[in-house]
């Protein structure tokens, strides 16, 4: 009981997230929540082989998709300051 | 879905509306998509519960954040209860978590925004709107 209220209690500060590379990896669960509900939306019949196939294929599109743009900024902003 | 009339349909369509944002996932249920309503309920709660968890619960400012705001408040009209309780600005909010809070909070409600319109054409058409992707 006592850790129920000590979750709740969490709710009301923010937590501590640093400005590193490693921050970036909060993304990921946002991408998964967008994956799963926008194939949850489209897909014609939810079986769970196809749904995870299908949510995972869109993940993993969506996660190539941003590291690509960022090689690109990344280069852009190499060859700027070079 | 037999319909006696147009009117009836229409009437259906907002009522699958309303009830996909008063519950995530609601519409579906009422149209019997019984996996499609628990995936976006579950989905979409949880998103909503991890940016409230990262940036405290002030991240969702009636007053200071209207914008953001206006997007989260498409989760669910209980967001408003939350936004009652913090438009006093007693609740601290800041820096990094802030934003990542706001991001994750905003993209649950325009995600069940996505969820309503579907729903609504799925009552309207009987079938899923086309993959466009």
């Amino acid at each position: 009981m006592l850790s129920v209220f000590y979750i709740i209690a969490n709710f009301k500060v923010p937590q501590e997230i640093g400005t590193s590379p490693q921050s970036m990896l909060l993304l990921l669960p946002l991408v998964a929540a967008i994956s799963v509900v926008y194939k949850a939306t489209k897909l014609p019949e939810i079986t769970a082989k196809e749904f995870l196939k299908e949510s995972a294929l869109l993940f993993g599109s969506i996660v190539v998709f941003i590291a690509v743009t960022a090689l690109i900024l990344c280069a852009v902003a190499w060859l700027i300051m070079s | 879905m037999g319909f006696r009339s147009e009117q009836n349909r229409i009437v259906f369509v907002l009522v699958v509306g309303l009830m996909s944002w008063l519950i995530p996932g609601g519409g579906y249920f009422l149209l019997r998509e019984n996996r499609r309503g628990t995936i976006i309920l579950v989905t979409i709660a949880l998103t909503f519960a991890v940016g409230a968890y990262i940036g405290s619960i002030g991240v969702v400012d009636p007053v200071g954040a209207k914008l953001w705001y206006l997007a989260q408040i498409l989760s669910s009209p209980a967001v408003a209860a939350v936004g009652h309780l913090t438009a006093g600005g007693g609740y601290p909010v800041y820096g990094r978590p802030a934003e990542v809070g706001q991001i994750y909070t905003s993209i649950a409600g325009l995600l069940n925004l996505l969820c309503i319109i579907n729903a609504a054409y799925l009552a309207y058409a009987g079938k899923p709107s086309p993959e466009t992707d």
